[in-house]
């Protein structure tokens, strides 16, 4: 034990905290679970959302690692598939007898149930189970598709047949032999089922799907073509040394043929990562939000023990008890619930991961890349964040309470009444100004640029934090003012002794409203920019899409977990007598001169007049650059290249490095990222691919829109199609499941602050103890008790209402013009529900009302 | 018995002559804002003397004692407990002089509500590190000096006025202070069980040999000490 918990100080506290405060505990049990409680759902809250967004996002890796080992290098295409014509050119690299290379090729397969509906998202690996079978890697794994080495020759380049996953099989009812059904590219696919992979000692994840290269390429109609071609270090212990890696490194890039790229396995899981990256640190700082708001809560909480023990805390300083032994004894019970809450909120965490998993994971589907969710784990780094966040923040609540209760004067000068409360500061407005003018400051602050393209807006988060703490500081005043008008019209005794105690304006009154304030600041913000961002893509639906029908690949994932139409399928789909026109969209990803972005493939005639855009700059607005491909490019490209006013850009694609110059920027809410789109014979010859990854169709006036689609649903049962109103339904789907964890954490920090009010009553009625005793001696009647208190809590709601409403206004501008913008690149319209705002309002009051009301009568019964 | 701010004659129970007072108090000055409340105190307590301190409200009584056991800082003068110079102490040193030489009464009690009445006799010698076992010993013996041993174990809740103020007593003199400051301490009693009270007060100081300086408006609680001082306006009367 370190020396100085033996010190004078530390042995006080230490006898203060068993034999005061744990007893305290003891009569309020109740009260203190309630305090761990909120550290626990804190501390659950941003462990889970972490466990849950990395289980969510961890399964994007190298998917046949669970076959074949983990790899050590990948050679890739700069762009887009590595064609077979560009593989001769590895053979030195193949003869080397220290790595074996694995060429892969991967894409999606939805498997279909028997009438038709898209069961799940599976990841269709196609490997060289030869050369697999031969890796050292693999030997260890023994999994059963090795034994079947010895008859390799009975399955090479027979109908296609694929191994699945146990845990698949099991959950589908599959056998060896049966028939899995499922769609590609819009084709359906009869695929049996060879073997199953994996079991309780070698688990593979639930949605591999393994097939022999060649076989996977027909299904996937890409013939000719492998994503990537993994290299596995045959001497594993060579693993273990950077130095023999380095040397390994350095030979097969000396042998790389031109034309290829050379990485560590681990930079693509990186890249991935950096991907999500802006997601994942959103969900991280809304996760924070919500511990800050519980922060409040556990001071509020520590503040009513505080004041409700005053009297104790003053007779222990007429004991001599000094200073520095009370604060220390109030952050030791600080300590002490911040680290049982956390060890708590570490087991909800899990539990919150859990629940919130497969939202999260649906999230990153649609918006980013396929993936699937593994299995909840919690790390060290999980537990030491957990621990360290809920403790820290418990600290950070119990500090102002601590420090009032260090102020508490001896029991003789607290009996004389003559003491004033100790959060004096809180009346004056110098920190919260100080906080605003720091927060303007940030404003000043550019985006943080993250690996991968996205950017963090630092200086907008700061901006908003600083705002909305400084402007709750000021915004006791609100009470004040209020207060006092009303004072004016007051009648009745109860509601002037209210109101004279509110226009009073004590740091507790102050402190309420602050709390209050910065919920009602968040709830506001937050439901301003989710239903601004709602009417945006709604204006943007109206506008962009004219069409009757929309053609795309049937899959059970997002808008990335495509593959493509087969080119022969599009034109069926194209082609049939009741369409007219036909707006097909081609896309590939492609590299930026930060990170990636999108590159598409329209027909820019179109797009110039029958296909209905929002233009930020018209077609033809912005003058071309010479040597460049023409391009519309969207807002999200513009911002983030720094294309609004024109110029050029160089893409990294399949065929080399091209430049493209913008000469229209539109609205798109598609993708954070940016994408800009060509001519589409253009796209066909950079990307060497012929797959569309949607088409529009514009019917023959008169076509009754359902008819044609319930006919091309029959012919193409593969592929999904909707009319605009279902296209709509779809799209806003997503979108509301894109903010379920905004509105869920928005609930949670109002109901924090709610409970924060009713706690910081307690502390107000506690405190004024004296008063409320004297007021029944003289006989105030008990309807008159609960109206004054009643309106004491009404009037903080309110005032904490108006301010909050203000400071919410602020922070809906700063998050639609700041942040959004510098996060995303996109322009949102501003959309106040003033109904919402309204019903907020009138809820607070006649909350504020009844907790006061309720509490106020809870201390009268408690009176001598 | 008493007289008026003169020294009893010699009696049983009178203190002995001292080369240190446990208390002295020279030309002590205090303001609040404009108004002097205390303009030029003098008053000495020799080791193991009671004295009454008496005066009408606003006279000055509640401010002297606060300044006595350093809550209030005096604005010039001198205030020595046991030779120490309370006025020349820094806060932490004025901790540890209430916590060693001063004892206090209140007249509310003041007890620790989650503390038992033992634990609540043992708290002091806590604060000044006592071993566990001197403590329970020495609290022991207080709470049976003053009657309560038999409710030990109980908390402040289940006793009554006359018992809380009996622990308080017990609790005031666990680290044999040389003084104890009784702030009214019957003020909250019936007459019955402040007598029994004042006889404690009276029994310990000569027992332990302990000062004890009484603020009270009851003359009759006057009669345990050996001499009375009146405070008037911020003065301390002159003897009739």
């Amino acid at each position: 034990m370190p020396s100085f918990v033996s010190s004078p100080i530390w042995r006080v506290a230490f006898a203060l905290l068993t034999k005061s405060t744990l007893r305290h505990w003891g009569q309020a049990k109740g009260s203190y679970l309630l305090i761990i409680a909120i550290v626990a759902l804190g501390v659950g809250s941003l462990n889970g959302i972490r466990q849950a967004s990395r289980a969510a996002t961890a399964n994007f890796g190298l998917f046949n690692e669970a076959i074949s080992g983990r790899s050590d290098f990948l050679i890739e295409a700069p762009a887009g598939p590595i064609r077979e014509t560009q593989l001769p050119g590895l053979a030195p690299l193949s003869r080397q007898p220290d790595w074996h290379l694995l060429p892969v090729i991967e894409g999606p397969f939805t498997q279909v149930s028997a009438d038709g509906e898209p069961q799940r998202l599976l990841r269709l690996i196609g490997l060289d189970l030869v050369a697999v079978a031969n890796l050292p890697t693999f030997i260890d794994r023994e999994f059963a598709f090795g034994q079947a080495e010895s008859r390799w020759n009975d399955w090479v380049g027979a109908a296609p047949r694929v191994w699945i996953s146990s845990s698949l099989a099991a959950d589908s009812g599959l056998k060896v032999g049966d028939s899995l059904r499922g769609a590609v590219g819009g084709r359906m696919h009869e695929l049996e089922v060879a073997g199953m992979l994996g079991d309780a000692d070698n688990p593979v994840p639930e949605d591999l799907l393994i097939a022999d290269l060649p076989a996977a390429q027909a299904i996937l109609t890409r013939v000719g073509e492998i994503d990537r071609i993994e290299a596995v270090v045959n001497d594993r212990a060579a693993r273990q040394s950077p130095a023999r890696m380095a040397e390994i490194e350095d030979r097969v890039r000396a042998l790389l043929p031109e034309g290829l790229v050379f990485r560590a396995a681990a930079e693509r899981i990186a890249e991935r990562a950096d991907m999500t990256a802006a997601f994942r640190l959103n969900l991280t700082i809304l996760s924070l939000i919500a511990i800050l708001v519980g922060a409040y809560l556990i001071l509020q909480a520590l503040d009513t023990a505080v004041v409700r023990r005053r009297a104790e805390l003053a007779t222990l300083k007429s004991l001599g008890v000094g200073q520095r032994a009370l604060f220390l004894t109030l952050m030791l019970e600080s300590l002490l619930i911040g680290t049982l809450g956390s060890i708590l909120g570490l087991g909800v965490g899990v539990l919150l991961a859990s629940g919130a998993v497969h939202l999260l994971a649906d999230t990153v589907n649609a918006l980013y890349f396929a993936t699937s969710v593994e299995a909840i784990r919690m790390s060290g780094v999980d537990i030491a964040t957990g621990l360290a966040v809920g403790i820290g923040f418990s600290l950070f609540a119990g500090l102002l309470p601590a420090r009032d209760a260090m102020f508490t004067p001896p029991a003789q000068i607290l009996s004389r009444g003559d003491w004033s409360p100790g959060f004096v500061w809180l009346r004056r407005p110098w920190t919260g100004l100080a906080l605003v003018g720091a927060g303007l400051l940030c404003l000043l602050l550019p985006p943080l640029p993250l690996a991968g393209g996205a950017r963090l807006p630092l200086g907008g988060f700061l901006a908003a934090g600083c705002g909305i703490i400084g402007a709750a500081l000021l915004s006791g005043q609100t009470l004040v003012w209020i207060a006092r008008a009303c004072q004016r019209v007051a009648v009745g005794a109860a509601t002037k002794l209210a109101l004279s105690r509110l226009a009073d304006g004590s740091s507790r009154h102050r402190l309420a409203v602050a709390g209050l304030v910065v919920a009602v600041a968040m709830v506001t913000g937050m439901v301003q920019m989710v239903g601004s961002f709602r009417v945006s893509i709604e204006r943007w639906f109206d506008v962009r899409f004219q069409a009757e029908l929309y053609v795309s690949e049937r899959t059970a994932g997002g808008a990335s977990a495509v593959n493509g139409i087969a080119p022969e399928v599009l034109q069926a789909v194209t082609t049939g007598p009741a369409v007219t026109f036909a707006d097909t969209l081609y896309i590939s990803p492609v590299g930026a001169p930060s990170g990636r972005t999108y590159l598409g493939g329209v027909d820019l005639g179109a797009w110039s007049g029958r296909v209905a855009q929002i233009w930020i700059k018209d077609p033809g607005a912005l003058a071309p650059a010479a040597d460049a491909q023409p391009a519309f490019i969207s807002e999200t490209f513009a911002r983030r290249f720094d294309l609004m006013e024109g110029g050029k850009i160089t893409l990294a694609t399949p065929t080399g490095s091209r430049d493209v110059t913008p000469i229209g920027i539109y609205a798109d809410y598609g993708n954070e990222f940016g994408s800009a789109v060509i001519a589409a014979e253009v796209w066909k010859q950079w990307i060497q691919a012929d797959r569309a990854i949607n088409t529009s169709l514009y019917l023959q006036p008169g076509t009754d829109a359902n008819v044609v689609r319930d006919a091309l649903r029959l012919r193409f049962p593969g592929l999904e199609i909707r009319n605009a109103q279902e296209l709509r339904t779809l799209a806003l789907g997503i979108f509301e499941q894109t903010f379920r964890v905004t509105s869920a954490l928005n609930g949670i920090g109002l109901t924090v602050a709610i409970v924060g009010l009713a706690l910081g009553l307690f502390s107000l009625f506690a405190e004024s103890a004296g008063t409320w005793a004297t007021l029944r001696r003289i006989g105030f009647p008990a309807k008159s008790f609960a109206l004054t208190a009643g309106v004491e809590g009404a009037g903080i709601a309110l005032a904490a209402w108006l301010s909050g409403t203000f400071v919410g206004l602020c922070l809906g501008w700063l998050l639609i013009y700041v942040i959004n913008v510098q996060s995303f690149g996109w322009t949102l319209v501003w959309h106040l529900p003033v109904g919402a705002f309204l019903g907020l309002g009138a809820s607070l009051v006649v909350f504020g009302f009844l907790a006061g009301a309720l509490t106020g009568a809870w201390h009268r019964r408690g009176l001598s | 018995m008493t007289t008026t701010a003169t020294r009893s004659a010699p009696e049983p129970n009178d203190p002995p002559d001292g080369t240190t007072g446990a208390l002295a108090v020279n030309q002590l000055r205090k303001s609040y804002g404009a108004v002097e409340v205390l303009h030029g105190v003098d008053l000495d307590v020799q080791p193991g003397e009671r004295v009454a301190l008496m005066g009408p409200s606003g006279s000055g009584k509640s401010t002297l004692l606060n300044c006595i056991c350093g809550i209030e800082p005096a604005d010039a003068g001198q205030i020595l407990i046991s030779g120490a110079d309370l006025t020349k102490m820094n806060a932490a040193e004025l901790e540890r002089t209430r916590r060693e030489s001063i004892g206090y009464v209140f007249q509310s009690f003041h007890l620790l509500p989650t503390l038992t009445a033992r634990e609540n006799v043992e708290f002091p010698g806590q604060l000044i590190g006592l071993a566990a076992r001197e403590r329970r010993e020495r609290a022991g013996a207080l709470l049976d000096q003053v009657g309560m041993s038999h409710r030990a174990e109980h908390l402040p809740d289940a006793l009554s006025g006359g018992e809380r103020q009996r622990v308080a007593l017990a609790r005031a003199v666990m680290n044999s202070p040389r003084l104890v400051l009784a702030d009214e301490p019957t003020g909250s009693l019936d007459s019955v069980i402040g007598d029994q009270v004042l006889e404690l007060l009276q029994t310990i100081s000569d027992e332990l040999n302990i000062a004890l300086l009484l603020v009270t408006h009851d003359t009759d609680c006057a009669r345990i000490c050996h001499r009375t001082v009146r405070l008037h306006d911020g003065r301390i009367a002159k003897p009739d």
